[in-house]
């Protein structure tokens, strides 16, 4: 399987620390989520006009060219690549919130709530503005027809898990945009799914409150187990985040390579795993960018 | 909103945005509307107290309030104007049905949206008292008369902005939306609805005054016994101008009750709401 492949390839010190994290490991070997050669192409029949006038002459513009991923349960992935890629594509396909050509996603996550496969988290803009941050979080709870005083309960709980209990009544315009995401996060842990789908959640934040949600969400991560897909531009993110970092390529409209991360968090970017690891995504990176170029 | 606490808790949320200012502009508000009628009774009667105008054209204040006193006594306007009334929240009432269920279903069936909406927008600028003809030769004079142009001159635009407000939602809400499982009537009451709100107030206080602009146009023309327009015709044909400018102003207090004391209200307290006052003058 080309998984392997790009583990072995990607990490030399893979033996050594699957023996210092076996019982992660344990954890980790039942797959939650099987992404099987999933296609997908924007094209004419897509409504967008922009993808029509950029592909040109072609018939249609394909995004995602057979995409394998086996995610397992509790693992926090995250996933590089550059811009227009796909990120978000594959995030929408394994979210079912869009559907691939071919190929199929299988999700083995027992939900209590819901049908879908995973509570996504926006870059911004996704919260309601038309609700307080308490209602904004109930909002799903209300949509399960959850009786109000249970959904008040199950909301403030998570309200508080964010810090954010002295602000439940303000409206979406009265937060910072890092409070914002807190809401978000705390909407997307209320309907209580095993897996967080979160596309670039932290992008439109500053160095600071990013960083403190990195630990926040390290800490979400430990406590509650869930299983994390984690979209980002920002190869530190991925690096300081990951169980496994996934690079993805514009080139080959797949998963270019992957890398493994054993390494407990919070983590040192300055330490020497760290910098290797990134020194070679910038390489898959960098290599993918040529690519793209020669051919065009 | 759903449940009844949900309503109190917003109600709370907005009352407490909103007193602090809302006080301060209401004491500012009445102050100004008392000195701007001192000013303007003035002037009224400065005109007439220096003879511009001959007197039995041109009447008074004081001759005004006199016919006013005479018409309410006479019951003539009070009947008048709740018949009024009583034209426009039905006439207005028909259009928002009709014009949101066809907007909805411009948003549902996208090909019968773009050829319904430029043919709408079309006739969003007809002049609606140019139905005036053809519905009293379809309809007749009575109250259906009058409702069809009433009818036709807002329903077009409650049609357009119900379709344009829900496309402009944001596409995100939907997407964040169906990812919490919410579909069909959920999707359409807790998202759809709400989040197209903000401009379907602005294009429903429009389609308001479209609606009482024809109203009184048709009442003029449309005769039947009763409602404002019919008492201004008739003040004219007895060229009794007391009794027209009395109308007039009477017209005029409800316009501006309808729209300060229903619409504006709506409005503010959405755009509070939702942070879209922030760079209004305040
Ligand atoms: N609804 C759509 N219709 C047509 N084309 C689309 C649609 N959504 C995405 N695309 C195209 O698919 C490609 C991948 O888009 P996607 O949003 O998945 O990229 P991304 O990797 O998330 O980019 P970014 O990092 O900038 O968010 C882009 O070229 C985009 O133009
Ligand atoms: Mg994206």
């Amino acid at each position: 399987m080309a998984l392997t492949d790009s583990q072995y390839e990607g990490y030399q010190e893979k033996e050594h620390e699957q023996d210092l994290d076996n019982d992660s490991d344990i954890i980790s070997s039942t797959p939650i989520v099987q992404v099987k050669q999933v296609f997908k192409s924007f094209g004419y029949n897509s409504n967008s006009s922009s993808s029509r006038s950029r592909s040109g002459s072609k018939p249609s513009h394909e995004v995602l060219s057979g995409v394998d991923i086996t995610i397992n349960r509790g693992e926090f992935i995250t996933i590089v690549g550059p811009s227009g890629c796909g990120k978000s594509t594959l995030l929408n396909i394994i979210a079912g919130l869009d559907k691939p050509d071919s190929g199929d996603v299988s999700a083995r996550a027992n939900d209590g709530l819901s049908t879908v496969r995973g509570i996504m988290i926006f870059q911004e803009g996704a919260l309601f503005p038309w609700l307080s941050v308490q209602e904004n979080v109930e909002f799903g709870l209300k949509i399960a027809n959850i009786p109000k005083h249970e959904r008040t309960k199950i909301a403030s709980r998570y309200i508080e898990l964010v810090g954010l209990t002295k602000f439940s009544r303000y409206f979406v315009h009265q937060l910072s945009g890092g409070m914002k995401q807190r809401v978000a996060i705390a909407r997307a842990l209320a309907m209580e799914p095993e897996i967080l789908l979160m596309d670039e959640p932290f992008a439109a934040l500053d160095v600071h409150t990013r960083e403190m949600l990195y630990e926040e969400l390290v800490g979400i991560h430990k406590t509650t187990n869930k299983t994390i897909l984690f979209v980002t531009h920002n190869i530190n993110e991925a690096l300081l985040l990951g169980d496994r970092v996934l690079v993805m390529s514009a080139a080959l409209r797949n998963i270019r390579k992957e890398f493994a991360i054993d390494l407990a968090r919070p983590r040192d970017l300055e330490s020497p795993e760290l910098y290797e690891l990134k020194r070679q995504i910038l390489v898959e990176l960098e290599g993918d960018l040529q690519q793209v170029a020669s051919r065009r | 909103m759903l449940a009844e606490d949900d309503h109190r808790q917003d109600s709370i949320q907005a009352g407490r945005t909103d007193t602090q200012h809302g006080r301060s502009i209401d004491t500012n508000d009445a102050a100004n509307i008392v000195l701007f009628l001192a000013a303007f009774l003035g002037l009224w009667q400065l005109v007439v107290a220096l003879h511009i105008l001959p007197d039995t054209l041109f009447p008074s204040p004081a001759s005004t309030a006199a016919s006013i006193g005479k018409l309410v006594a006479n019951g003539s306007l009070v009947i008048g104007i709740l018949t009024t009334l009583w034209r426009l929240v039905a006439g207005f009432a028909i259009s928002i049905v009709i014009g949101g269920a066809v907007g909805l279903a411009m948003v549902k069936f996208r090909a019968f949206g773009k050829t319904m909406s430029s043919f709408a927008v079309g006739l969003l600028t007809f002049p609606s008292i140019a139905w005036v003809p053809f519905s009293i030769l379809l309809i007749g004079f009575n109250d259906f008369g009058i409702l069809f142009v009433v009818v036709m001159a807002s329903v077009f635009s409650v049609m357009i902005s119900t379709y344009s407000a829900i496309r402009n939602v944001p596409p995100i809400y939907f997407l964040a939306a169906r990812n919490m499982n919410a579909k069909g009537m959920a999707l359409f009451r807790h998202v759809m609805i709400p989040a197209a709100t903000p401009s379907l107030i602005v294009g429903i206080r429009q389609a308001w005054s479209f609606a009482w602009h024809a109203l009184i146009g048709a009442e003029m023309l449309i005769t039947t016994l009763y409602g404002l327009g019919h008492i201004l015709s008739v003040g004219r044909e007895f060229i009794d101008m007391n009794q027209i400018v009395a109308v007039m102003i009477t017209i005029f207090c409800i316009g501006l009750l309808f729209d300060r004391i229903i619409f504006l209200r709506m409005e503010e307290k959405v755009r509070t709401k939702w942070g879209l006052n922030q760079h209004s003058g305040e």
